[in-house]
């Protein structure tokens, strides 16, 4: 006789102990359950008494940390997979994205924006189809989760290209439009689910873009309207036109300081407007700290400015974890890569970075003093909350998704600190042991 | 009564933690057969658990076979209310160690019928055989669970108004708004306690140093609601020296001068018991309760009789202790006609009459 079969059979509730959990800018020593079935962190005093359910596993860290998953906003690549290219053969790419998803997983990064740079047109048109969220389905040993593109360019300055291509940068002369056509309408608006009948986010979940460009000012509201973070960057914007923009919606600034004008004493610029004086609510911002890109004080003197509002970023390459040597870049260019540095070859230009995230949290304990939970939120609570996902992502307090890293620290001999990843898990499930 | 007097809270917590280890471990519970443990909320108790917490961790004890009762819980918050009793102890306790959700019980402060939960709730103790050793605190007014001052030393589980002092004293909790506080709560009753095989309380400190006076050098009374202890068989007080401060002096012999309160030359009561503990332990001598209730279940097959046609019963069977459920004397001054024990015949009534008549007649 065929009975039902309950739905939560292989439900595997793990339990962290003797663990030290980023809450907020804490650490506090608490034990946090997991359940693989719903992929999210359990309340698990409701669960003892209401379900009377006790942890499947109980996983002993030994003091060690235990972080929400890490959350880049800028992600160039990885693994040698350049998001901005079209493979020769062009179907070959969603297969490639998955590959590079369960690598990069194992850097503690659970979810990121993959990032596209100033491209022609049909670069759009054929990767951001596969860039969208992908963890509808919830499924552990995908590994990392897209939480929908980054469109740095092409509506940017083509004074402060850094080393965007120039013949690829345009105006948005006629506003939203322009946008569609560029990125493709199904890709920038959210579309209905032939399945499910339901709409669906946009591909795009964030856009870079100079707001004195072009009819781009104007077309701010369009672009928040549908959920898109509109990001400052790439800009010759005055304090003036900065403040207008985060007036009309911009939440976020990309690569602070670097390709936008330097803070003035006369006119302080895109940095400006992190002062308060204009009760305008202050953005976020991207923070490259690859100790190349920034100056350790210029971070430091950022992060004091405005700490709620400090993501930390790679804007890493695909050439991370690639050996040192010459690669091919757009157009004929080529990128010099010697260690993390990468330079346009020929040039001084730096050409994006090839760091870890969890190597720049690092790099950030030791340049500014701060405590290992506020570094750790740069890259967890703060970019959540810049994406709109604050407890959803970056976050352990109960029915967030169960995405962790559990970290060690470490001081070396010289007082230096940093961060080992020792394990990743995704919705609940481990997908990385160190020791393994 | 047992009382116990440490330096210091730790002290006296460990000493505590240890001796529930000791009565569970010679118990030696089992699946049929659990230990069942009364268990309070509020601050004293927090080292015990701690402790209870690291000797779990450590390997050396196991409550696995241990059904819990809580003594009271908040009408009104939900569950998850970070100052409801569930929450205090899945945080300080259940979280920690092997206790069995099933095995848990706190009374329900959202219950749809508070009066049914009161009933079912002392029908759970008796379901269970009865609580084997309740810990429990006091406040600084001497009040046990949610007894305070005033409540009738014959209570049972009930509903409970609180005392405008404890709903001021709880405010701090709850964002110092008096509107906030929970003005209700569901609490066992003394007399709930009292029928425990065993009381075990904690106190600390020198704001309880009156309660304890009170409770243990005066009278049975209700203002002070843990004084009811005297008329159990077996109760035990911990207690750290701050909480002896208000004891009277007494001429006891001196053991040694009490290093940190030099400045009172003479002696205090608290010496007395210590002596008492002194003398005791010298000769390898404990609290006794009945070997029985002291080990737990008798583990000899009983169904001599089986036959195949019948189901077998169990082989284990909770054992009567040899006193049924210790009766405190309350239960023979307030429930007549108390059959436990032989009652005392009464003073016989005067009957005046002539001295004459008691001399034999020539």
């Amino acid at each position: 006789m065929p009975s039902a079969v309950p739905t939560n059979n292989n439900e595997i509730i793990t339990k962290f102990t003797n663990c030290r959990l980023v809450k907020g800018d804490e650490l506090v020593e608490q034990d946090l359950w997991v359940s693989s079935a719903t992929g999210k962190i359990v309340k698990s005093q409701e669960a003892f008494y209401g379900a009377h359910a006790t942890p499947d596993v109980t996983v002993n860290l030994g003091g060690r940390i235990i972080s929400p998953g890490l959350i880049d906003v800028q992600l160039n690549g990885a693994f040698g997979f350049n998001f901005s290219s079209i493979p020769e053969e062009p179907s070959s790419y969603g297969k490639t994205l998955r590959q590079v998803n369960k690598s990069i997983i194992q850097t503690g990064v659970t979810s990121y924006l993959p990032t596209l740079t100033t491209q022609p047109q049909e670069v759009y048109h054929n990767a951001l189809p596969y860039l969208g969220p992908s963890g509808g389905l919830r499924i552990a040993s995908d590994g990392a989760e897209s939480l929908g593109a980054h469109c740095e360019g092409p509506f940017l300055s083509p004074t402060k290209n850094g080393i965007h291509p120039v013949e690829c940068i345009t105006p948005a002369l006629n506003g939203f439009s322009d946008l569609e056509a560029m990125y493709g309408a199904t890709n920038i608006n959210p579309t209905l689910d032939p399945l499910s009948g339901t709409l669906q986010a946009p591909k795009i979940k964030k856009i870079t873009a100079a707001p004195e460009i072009g009819a781009m000012m104007r077309t701010i509201p369009d672009i928040t309207a549908r959920g898109i973070v509109y990001s400052i960057g790439h800009t010759e914007a005055s304090y003036e036109e900065a403040s207008l923009a985060v007036a009309s919606g911009a939440t976020m600034i990309t690569h602070l300081f670097n390709a936008m004008r330097p803070l003035h004493h006369r006119n302080p610029g895109v940095f400006g407007v992190l002062g308060i004086a204009e009760s305008l609510p202050r953005p976020y911002f991207g923070i490259i700290a690859d100790g190349i890109h920034l100056h350790p004080t210029s971070i430091k003197i950022a992060f004091n400015a405005h700490p709620e509002g400090f993501v930390l970023v790679t804007d890493a390459m695909h050439l991370v974890g690639l050996p040192d040597g010459v690669y091919e870049w757009n157009n004929g260019e080529r990128i010099l890569k010697r260690g993390s540095q990468l330079l346009l070859e020929g040039t001084e230009k730096i050409a994006g970075s090839s760091i870890t995230l969890i190597e720049c949290v690092s790099n950030f304990l030791n340049f500014s003093g701060a405590t290992v939970p506020q570094a750790l939120k740069a890259v967890t609570a703060t970019p959540a909350a810049m994406l709109g996902l604050s407890g959803v992502k970056g976050s352990l307090e109960s029915d967030a998704d169960a995405d962790l890293v559990v970290l060690e620290e470490q001081v070396d001999a010289m007082g230096k600190r940093s961060l080992k990843v020792d394990q990743v898990w995704k919705f609940g499930s481990k997908v990385f042991d160190r020791s393994q | 009564m047992r009382l116990i007097i440490r330096d210091d809270p730790t002290q006296a917590s460990s000493y505590i933690a240890k001796y529930i280890i000791d009565r569970i471990q010679a118990f030696n519970p089992t699946k049929e057969h659990p230990f069942v443990l009364g268990l309070p909320t509020g601050s004293s108790p927090v080292g015990i658990y701690k402790i209870l917490v690291q000797k779990f961790k450590a390997g050396e004890i196991s409550f696995e076979n241990v059904v819990t009762f809580n003594m009271d819980e908040y009408i009104g918050i939900p569950r998850e209310h970070p100052e409801s009793y569930h929450t205090f102890m899945y945080k300080h306790f259940f979280s920690h160690v092997n206790v069995h959700p099933s095995n848990i019980h706190i009374l329900n402060g959202n219950a749809p019928d508070l009066e049914a939960e009161c009933v079912q709730y002392e029908a759970a103790i008796k379901a269970a055989g009865g609580i084997d050793l309740f810990l429990g605190g006091i406040g600084p007014d001497g009040h046990i669970a949610f007894n305070e001052p005033g409540s009738s030393l014959a209570s049972r589980t009930r509903v409970k108004t609180l005392a405008y002092d404890t709903i001021i004293a709880n405010s701090r909790f709850f964002d110092n708004d008096l509107e906030k506080v929970p003005k209700m709560a569901l609490t066992v009753g003394v007399q709930t306690v009292l029928e425990a095989r065993e009381v075990v309380i904690i106190i600390t400190g020198a704001h309880k140093s009156l309660a304890l006076k009170k409770c243990i050098e005066d009278g049975v009374n209700h203002m002070w609601t843990l004084s009811s202890l005297q008329l159990h068989p077996h109760p035990m007080i911990v207690v750290d020296e701050d909480a002896t401060l208000e004891l009277q002096v007494k001429t006891v012999k001196v053991i040694a001068p009490i290093p940190h309160i030099k400045i009172i030359p003479e002696l205090t009561r608290n010496q007395y018991f210590k002596s008492i503990e002194a003398v005791a332990s010298s000769q390898g001598f404990e609290q006794i309760l009945p070997s029985k209730i002291r080990t737990g279940p008798r583990t000899t097959a009983l169904n001599s009789t089986y036959s195949p046609s019948k189901p077998p019963t169990p082989a284990t069977v909770k054992d009567e202790p040899s006193i049924l459920s210790p009766q405190p004397v309350t239960s023979t001054l307030l429930a007549a006609p108390a059959t436990e024990y032989p009652v005392r015949s009464h003073t016989p009534e005067l009957v005046p009459d002539r001295m004459g008549s008691r001399i034999a007649a020539f």
